[in-house]
């Protein structure tokens, strides 16, 4: 019986030892291999004072060492959380406070990089690069220290399927991020359904194009281990170019795609995509943002053959509902569903009144019950009691449900259809963005008076981020000088684009920041 | 150039912060150091500037450190067709040919038969 993420390892390990699991910048490592380096890592993490249900941080960027580091982290019986590699210092330091990292998995340069508080706060760094003979400091364990302990077997650890696998970090409207806390059996509803779903198998080669602290990354590590497939993980520098991206599918006939909507345009428009060189391409999965109907429409009739599949969920689901695009009824649609539940998994929408929407063609919240539901926000109780509430549609027991914050309408086919958010929350490349974030790092800056983040709609990557500041004294501040400032405290893709200046934001009659106002004066010109 | 980067363009025209190209920077353009110049002009404070980046060197690796994103490119791509006068086809949107300033200059002199 499979109840923790690691056991999909050991079992194929067992059945496909000598098979490829990961393959990443030019190399790859088999099962055999994946399952003995991750037990020797677990052995060197406790080693090190790693105990079961503490967080162990990854940050680097993405290649072989990610996938080792992943499983050696669940085998310590701890959870991992992944860090954006390209997130600013302060933002990675407040992360690895927020949920007391203790030790690191990183390179040396990172390492480095870290404020004075946050390095004397982690207890070790695993270092997987070389660390340089004279930064050779106090708790920094080199990556081949781990060949010296057992690799036939785990750390003996006792788990259950509540325990954490993992903390994502996504945004938070107050400011700062908050980790969303997934467990075990939260990971393996999703994969199960997945594997079933999309019927993987041993002979399949998935992508790994979303970047591992981003929830679309589970799909694709734990269904290509599970399956005994092989995941290829693309980097940033591929995945920056269309025709390099398209080549790499090519080359390594990949043949179950995932990713953002954005990125599928992006291939579709420039990588010079055509069905007969991909010809073990089946299955497209995407999620994260709306896909355009145009443009679904035209990437259905160039890979004629490949299914195709809408998934939807935010990062406290993973993901809970879907839809197979129907190739018949394309043509005809104006608006891509979200689709109905995935299997265990129960979704149903609530109305203003506070009832559950019956009827087609009516509005509410979507909320999501099942085993996929996250169990909260790491440290934060009163943000999960807000999200994850009592289930008050069932009286036989105490159950939570997550109120997604998304605004759906129950179609007459029977679809969910995506309306809009009920909050500022919005999404650009398929990152989960909220303004009230971007507008606190823009408010921390002594010369801001007022500010406002609104999102302009783009074809391609969804919205795109424009700014509106009044300053205490126009003079003193520049936009340039701003945005490298939010560069120390929000993420590049959060930074606005374009910063505009005016002597006071307009208000509505009730004295707020006429958002709507300001997002009606900036919506795109038509293409 | 396709969608992404008309975008990009419609985008900066609603409100410009930076001008760049001017007549006279365009005539200076037929001398290698000033395309560099310009190059590296439009990476600093197009692209690295709106993603509070200040430095970026000659030689470094856009890619690594963010300045470009996967709608930069596209912006990346339309200011060198617009300033130079070159085609540039989708194949030729790489990071060999982009990588860095100095790749980039590179890449607009074969280009151009400079």
């Amino acid at each position: 019986m499979v109840y923790v993420l690691q056991q999909l390892l050991s079992a194929s390990a067992a059945r496909y030892p000598e098979k490829a699991a990961v393959w990443a910048r030019g190399r790859s490592i088999s099962y055999r291999e994946l399952d003995e380096r991750s037990n020797q890592l677990a052995h060197l993490l406790m080693q090190g004072g790693v105990r079961k249900g503490d967080r162990v941080g990854l940050f680097f960027p993405k290649c072989v060492e990610s996938i080792i580091s992943m499983f050696g982290v669940l085998k310590a019986g701890a959870a991992y959380v992944p860090l954006d590699p390209q997130a600013p210092v302060d933002r990675i330091g407040y992360i690895i406070g927020n949920c007391g990292i203790k030790v690191l998995i990183t390179q040396d340069e990172r390492r480095r990089s870290l404020d004075a508080a946050t390095r004397e706060a982690l207890e070790a760094c695993v270092v997987i690069d070389e660390a340089r003979e004279s930064g050779k400091g106090t708790g920094v364990v080199p990556w081949p220290a781990l060949m010296e302990y057992p690799a036939s077997h785990p750390p003996v650890v006792t788990l259950t399927e509540t325990d954490l696998a993992y903390i994502l970090y996504t945004s938070g409207s107050t400011g700062r991020p908050k980790g969303v806390m997934l467990s075990h059996q939260n990971a393996l509803t999703f994969v199960e359904w997945c594997a079933d779903k999309f019927q993987i198998t041993h002979e399949d080669r998935l992508s790994n194009h979303a970047p591992l602290h981003f929830d679309l990354s589970v799909f694709d590590v734990y269904n290509a281990i599970e399956a005994g497939a092989t995941v290829y993980l693309v980097t940033e520098e591929t995945a920056l170019f269309p025709t390099t991206l398209a080549k790499f599918i090519e080359t390594h006939r990949i043949s179950v795609w995932y990713s953002v909507p954005s990125a599928l345009v992006l291939l579709l428009l420039h990588g010079d995509l055509k069905a007969e060189r991909l010809p073990h391409l089946r299955t497209v999965l995407f999620a994260g943002e709306v896909f355009p109907m145009k443009y679904l429409k035209q990437l259905a009739q160039l890979l004629p053959a490949v299914e195709l599949d809408n998934l939807y969920g935010p990062t406290e689901t993973n993901v809970c509902t879907y839809y197979r695009v129907d190739r018949e009824r394309l043509a005809s649609m104006d608006k891509l569903p979200i689709g109905i539940a995935c299997e265990n998994t129960e979704v149903f929408a609530v109305n203003d009144k506070g009832e559950i929407v019956t009827r087609t063609g009516e509005s509410g919240e979507l909320y999501v019950r099942g085993p996929s539901v996250t169990c909260g926000y790491w440290g934060d109780v009163e943000k999960t009691r807000q999200m994850v509430v009592p289930n008050r549609f069932q009286p036989n027991f105490e159950e939570k449900v997550y109120r997604t914050g998304d605004l759906v309408t129950l179609g007459e086919d029977g679809n969910y259809y995506f309306v809009g958010r009920r909050d500022s929350m919005i999404k650009s490349r398929g990152y989960r963005i909220e303004l009230g974030e971007i507008e606190s790092a823009l408010l921390s800056h002594p010369a801001v008076r007022e500010a406002v983040a609104i999102a302009v709609p783009d074809e391609v990557v969804g919205n795109r981020i424009k700014a509106i500041v009044a300053a205490h004294n126009r003079d003193a501040i520049q936009s340039a000088e701003l945005q490298q400032y939010c560069a120390k405290r929000i993420p590049k893709y959060m930074i606005p684009e374009i910063i505009e200046f005016r002597e006071s934001l307009p208000k509505t009659s009730t004295g707020k920041v006429d958002r709507v106002g300001l997002s009606q004066e900036n919506l795109p010109l038509a293409v | 150039m396709g969608k992404a980067a008309q975008a990009a363009n419609l985008f900066d025209s609603s409100v410009l912060t930076f001008q760049f190209h001017t007549g006279d920077q365009q005539q200076m353009a037929t001398e290698e150091t000033t395309i560099k110049d310009q190059i590296r002009q439009f990476v600093c404070e197009e692209l690295a500037g709106a993603k509070g980046i200040t430095v970026v060197g000659d030689n470094e690796s856009l890619i690594e450190n963010g300045v470009v994103d996967s709608l930069g490119i596209f912006r990346l791509v339309t200011f060198l067709e617009e300033s130079f006068g070159v085609k540039i086809g989708d194949e030729e949107i790489s990071a060999e040919n982009l990588r860095s300033v100095d790749m980039i200059e590179q890449f607009v002199l074969r280009k151009s038969g400079r």
